[in-house]
């Protein structure tokens, strides 16, 4: 492939809004508010424009988080140089509210993926192996905390028994700071004898429940007045 | 030590016919991966074969419909993958 110039880009504000909620359901969905629909509204994206926007980057963040945790090889020759990816970028901020209340927006009205999202979320807790049902909550818990998903019971005096803050400690690296995961995220639980299976357990619960909780949390912020 | 990847070629039972049924799943050419075998992002979910046709029919559902044109959902595809620092 030849590569050429590249054509001005035009940025219009249909795209640009798209953009600016991606940014923020990727970094702090807590702190989209009413305010970013009535943009949104403005720059020309309907309310099932902006649930789709929102459901799709959170769904994104999990291929992200698990391509990061199995360090997947990409599947094409790339033909330029890739962009600069750094991994000492800072971990996100964890959330600095708790998002209860009525959503602006229920997933509901977009079926399949509410259904799709449904059966996801009950195979990933209806199950005793490899993780028991216990620690699945726990990361659940400390998932929700981070991601402001007032929605579900905060964590309570989880990180006496070491295995449940080393479980912590690899949740909120797939939670927070994914581009950090290297083999020496996984070297603590396998020092109590975790085996594969069960490390990857963690990353699939702490970033498949993180995709349930982001789109609660964005679909919930987008009712409360802004700052 | 990092995590194990089981690729197509070396994929048996329940996750050789896992990964089947995502090859037969329809897929615009520009997603077909030339190495023949399934798309690395599936492959790596291998540890866990039963999770695979969870996490992508729910892609089906964001990735294949809008009302989002094309275009839109590869650039918030790819703007979510740049702000995570993830080339994949």
């Amino acid at each position: 492939m030849i590569d050429t110039p590249r054509a001005p880009i035009t940025v219009t504000p249909r795209i640009g809004m798209l953009a600016e909620l991606v940014i923020k359901v990727t970094e702090a969905p807590w702190s989209l508010s009413r305010t970013d629909r009535d943009r949104a509204h403005r720059s020309g994206l309907s309310d099932d424009d902006i649930l789709q926007a929102i459901a799709l980057s959170s769904y994104f963040g999990h291929l992200n988080r698990v391509a990061d945790a199995v360090a997947v090889p990409l599947d094409y020759a790339v033909q330029r140089m890739p962009p600069p990816t750094d991994p000492n970028v800072p971990a996100l901020a964890p959330a600095t509210v708790a998002v209860t209340g009525r959503p602006a927006l229920e997933l509901v009205r977009r079926p399949p993926t509410a259904a799709a999202l449904t059966a996801w979320r009950t195979y990933m807790f209806d199950r005793d192996a490899p993780l028991t049902r216990r620690s699945r909550t726990v990361i659940a818990r400390w998932v929700a905390l981070w991601l402001g998903d007032g929605g579900i019971s905060a964590p309570a005096d989880l990180t006496v028994n070491p295995i449940d803050d080393a479980l912590r400690e690899l949740a909120e690296l797939v939670t927070l700071a994914p581009w950090q995961l290297g083999d020496q995220s996984f070297t603590r639980l396998r020092g109590a004898g975790f085996d594969d299976a069960q490390l990857f357990d963690v990353v699939a619960v702490a970033s498949s429940t993180g995709v349930f909780s982001r789109i609660t949390v964005a679909l919930g912020s987008l009712a409360r007045s802004g700052a | 030590m990092g995590l194990t990847i089981t690729g197509y070629a070396q994929a048996t039972g329940e996750l050789r016919d896992v990964y089947d049924r995502q090859r037969e799943r329809a897929l615009p050419p520009a997603y077909r991966p030339a190495h023949g075998g399934v798309p690395g992002i599936i492959e790596a979910h291998s540890l866990d074969p039963a999770l695979i046709p969870m996490v992508f029919g729910a892609s089906a559902t964001l990735n294949s419909v809008g009302p989002l044109s094309w275009p839109e959902r590869e650039l918030i595809n790819a703007l979510t993958s740049r702000l995570n620092q993830c080339l994949y």
